[in-house]
């Protein structure tokens, strides 16, 4: 470094200042400290090789990116993932794949034939969905979407 | 420091601090680690509105809403007991890593989602007073708590309880709901006052915190871009400032320190978002940070004096041939938002200054320059700073108008021969090297994107130089110049028309003086200069 005008000593409150600044330094905040909490994937700041990709892909915080990714990675975005632009995202592609959120149940439903009936209330048949605690997508038979459940009717 | 008045009154009443009446600790203890099981117990939590009228009711009951002055008293114990409980999970040995962070942030942020409803609910709807009032109060609370614990534990203070105090309530008090969208500007308005207050030089120990929250990209959206007719950017401005003036005796002395270094970095992005995404903003306020940035640091004054108004077309430097006196955008001149007439004291400098400007006389005006000036004797430290800067630029203007009212443009030859070149030359040719140094400082701050200013002070720059009685005073002038194109990209644009016209033009026999080939590096670094300049870009 270069002082064109030459070095001049700390006053004595710059010293306390750095002093202050000093043991700062060493619990520097946290990115998640001005995040809300994350309950399920906290940040877990750790050292990677430069090797590995760094940052996330360019425009992967689009819905075009979103639906190009798996349906299980959808729902696992929507559950994990609360209350981020990526859980937006995501619910915004699964309802592009004709996914419906049921809000008593809170599983994804998808038709799997057209629906037997058909009224004001509700439709009857045969859906898959997606359950969240045994992970995996189950087909029902017979079953009754009562629409005051639906989400953005 | 500012006297408490206006709407820092609450803010200053807040930090104020008085005994507590027998009994209120405890009830607050209670009310609050209620408050804080509600809130993390679900699926009550989070929302928790149902949840809050019944805990309003039972602040009632224990009489805490009873007056002003218990709700004050009950804030501030509130937030000391919430920061007292992060202290202890701090050293609780039995918690690590995301386990104690998780614990602290459930407290924490129980403790803000209580006073964001509070502030939401205060008064009716309609009413904004009120809840100006509570979050005025609740800030200067908060920040009273934190300069009162930061002279008390020193080293061992800790910036997270209060970093994520500040932060949570912010984010809650940007929601997008109508009746935080009524009150935006001052929930922005108080949270400038209260981090002038939180300066670094006033609570070093939260600097870093602090630099985050002045840099977090909602505060810095809703200060620059989303609250209407650049409202926000003035308050923005003297952040900034605060950051730069603290930075300034650690930065002058080029002996960065692991912590300062970390600060300083920060800065560096903090000022290449603001390049990016606000230049404007940086056009406008570059006076008032140049006058507190050290001369020595020469990317951070070139990220500032980069900056150009994004409508703008800048010609490339490097075409041959370039005619700056005919580009369209040199006869407006720059908004510039400081008044720095104002700043050229004692008033009867000023007169002088002005009558010196109107008559050419009396001589002594500039015999006598450099002592009001000077400030003291000690090296490095000599001259006064910003008064030299207000000098430069006042006296630039006035030139610019001088001949604008003669019915002519700005240039070599129009600016010669005048009061305004007068004091110019006599500042070149009489101060000592630092003086210098600094005055060709002052007038190289004014190089920037094609406007009035830069195209005059280029010409002053280049007339100084052909006119120079000595080579100290057009090494200097090199030396100013080569120093800030030698650093990292950006460079200002003036400045770079400035030094391609010293090393082209034959008229400034730029190569035949003697400093240029002192030495064999300095030699080859001119060569390469001149080398990107000549040829064409291919």
């Amino acid at each position: 470094g270069v002082a064109p005008l030459g070095a001049v000593p700390l006053l004595k409150e710059h010293q306390a200042q750095f002093q202050m600044m000093e043991a700062a330094y060493y619990h520097m905040p946290n990115p998640g400290d001005s995040e809300r909490v994350r309950s399920y994937m906290p940040r877990n700041q750790y050292h990677t090789p430069p090797y590995y990709i760094q940052s996330p892909l360019p425009h992967s915080d689009t819905l075009e990116f979103y639906q190009r990714l798996g349906t299980e990675t959808l729902f696992f975005v929507f559950y994990y993932m609360e209350g981020t632009k990526a859980q937006y995202l995501a619910a915004k592609a699964l309802k592009k794949q004709s996914w419906r959120f049921h809000t008593k149940y809170m599983m994804w439903f998808q038709r799997h034939e057209e629906p037997k009936v058909i009224n004001e209330e509700y439709e009857q048949g045969t859906y898959i969905y997606f359950d969240y605690e045994k992970w995996g997508q189950r087909k029902k038979e017979g079953f009754t979407f009562e629409y005051k459940y639906l989400e953005d009717r | 420091d500012r006297t408490p008045g206006g709407p820092t009154v609450h803010i200053h009443n807040g930090i104020l601090q008085y005994e507590d009446p027998p009994g209120l600790m405890e009830k607050t203890d209670y009310l609050i680690r209620e408050w804080i099981n509600i809130y993390n117990s679900q699926p009550t939590g989070r929302d928790s509105t149902k949840a809050f009228s019944i805990f309003v009711h039972q602040m009632n009951m224990n009489g805490i809403l009873k007056t002003d002055d218990l709700i004050t008293r009950f804030f501030r114990l509130s937030t000391q007991l919430c920061v007292e409980s992060v202290y202890r999970h701090m050293t609780d040995q039995s918690l690590t890593g995301n386990h104690l962070r998780v614990k602290c942030y459930n407290t924490l942020d129980a403790f803000v989602r209580l006073v964001a409803l509070l502030v939401k609910h205060s008064g009716d709807s309609s009413n904004t007073t009120t809840k100006i009032h509570l979050l005025n109060k609740v800030l200067g609370i908060v920040a009273g708590c934190l300069l009162q614990d930061h002279e008390q534990r020193l080293v061992e203070f800790q910036q997270l309880p209060y970093h994520r105090i500040f932060i949570m309530l912010f984010l809650e008090l940007n929601t997008p709901e109508p009746v935080l969208e009524a009150i935006n500007y001052h929930v922005l308005t108080a949270y400038c006052h209260t981090l002038h207050i939180l300066r670094p030089s006033k609570a070093a120990g939260f600097c870093y915190a602090w630099l985050e929250l002045v840099s977090h990209r909602v505060f810095m959206g809703r200060m620059l871009a989303v609250t209407p007719q650049q409202k926000g950017w003035a308050m923005y401005a003297q952040l900034l400032i605060d950051l730069f003036k603290y930075l300034a005796p650690f930065l002058r002395n080029a002996e960065l320190a692991k912590p300062v270094t970390m600060l300083y970095k920060g800065t560096l992005r903090v000022l290449l978002v603001l390049l990016h995404d606000f230049p404007e903003f940086l056009c406008d306020y570059h006076y008032g940070f140049c006058d507190v940035i050290p001369p020595n640091c020469i990317q951070m004054r070139n990220l500032i004096l980069s900056a150009f108004p994004r409508n703008m077309r800048l010609p490339d430097p490097f075409t041959p041939n370039l005619k700056v006196d005919i580009l369209q955008e040199i006869t407006f001149g720059p908004r510039v938002l400081n008044n720095f007439a104002s700043m050229i004291t004692p008033t009867s400098f000023k007169k002088d200054l002005d009558t010196y400007l109107k008559s050419r006389a009396p001589v002594t005006f500039l015999s006598d320059l450099r002592s009001n000036l000077q400030v003291s004797q000690e090296s490095g430290m000599r001259y006064n700073i910003p008064l030299m800067n207000a000098l430069v630029l006042y006296v630039g203007t006035q030139a610019i108008s001088y001949i604008r009212g003669k019915n002519l443009t700005p240039n070599m030859s129009t600016i010669a021969h005048s009061a305004h070149m007068d004091i110019f030359q006599n500042l070149a040719v009489d101060l000592d090297t630092e003086g210098r140094y600094l005055f060709l400082n002052s007038i190289a701050n004014q190089l920037r994107y094609p406007n009035s200013h830069t195209h005059y002070f280029s010409c002053t720059l280049l007339y100084l130089f052909a006119e120079a009685n000595t080579e100290a005073i057009q090494e200097q002038i090199t030396r100013v110049l080569l120093e800030r194109l030698i650093v990292n990209r950006p460079h200002p644009w003036g400045l770079l028309i400035t030094f391609i016209e010293l090393i082209k033009n034959p008229t400034y026999k730029f190569w035949s003086h003697e400093f240029v080939h002192c030495a064999s590096e300095i030699e080859k670094l001119f060569e390469s200069v001149a080398r990107s300049c000549f040829v064409q870009k291919t």
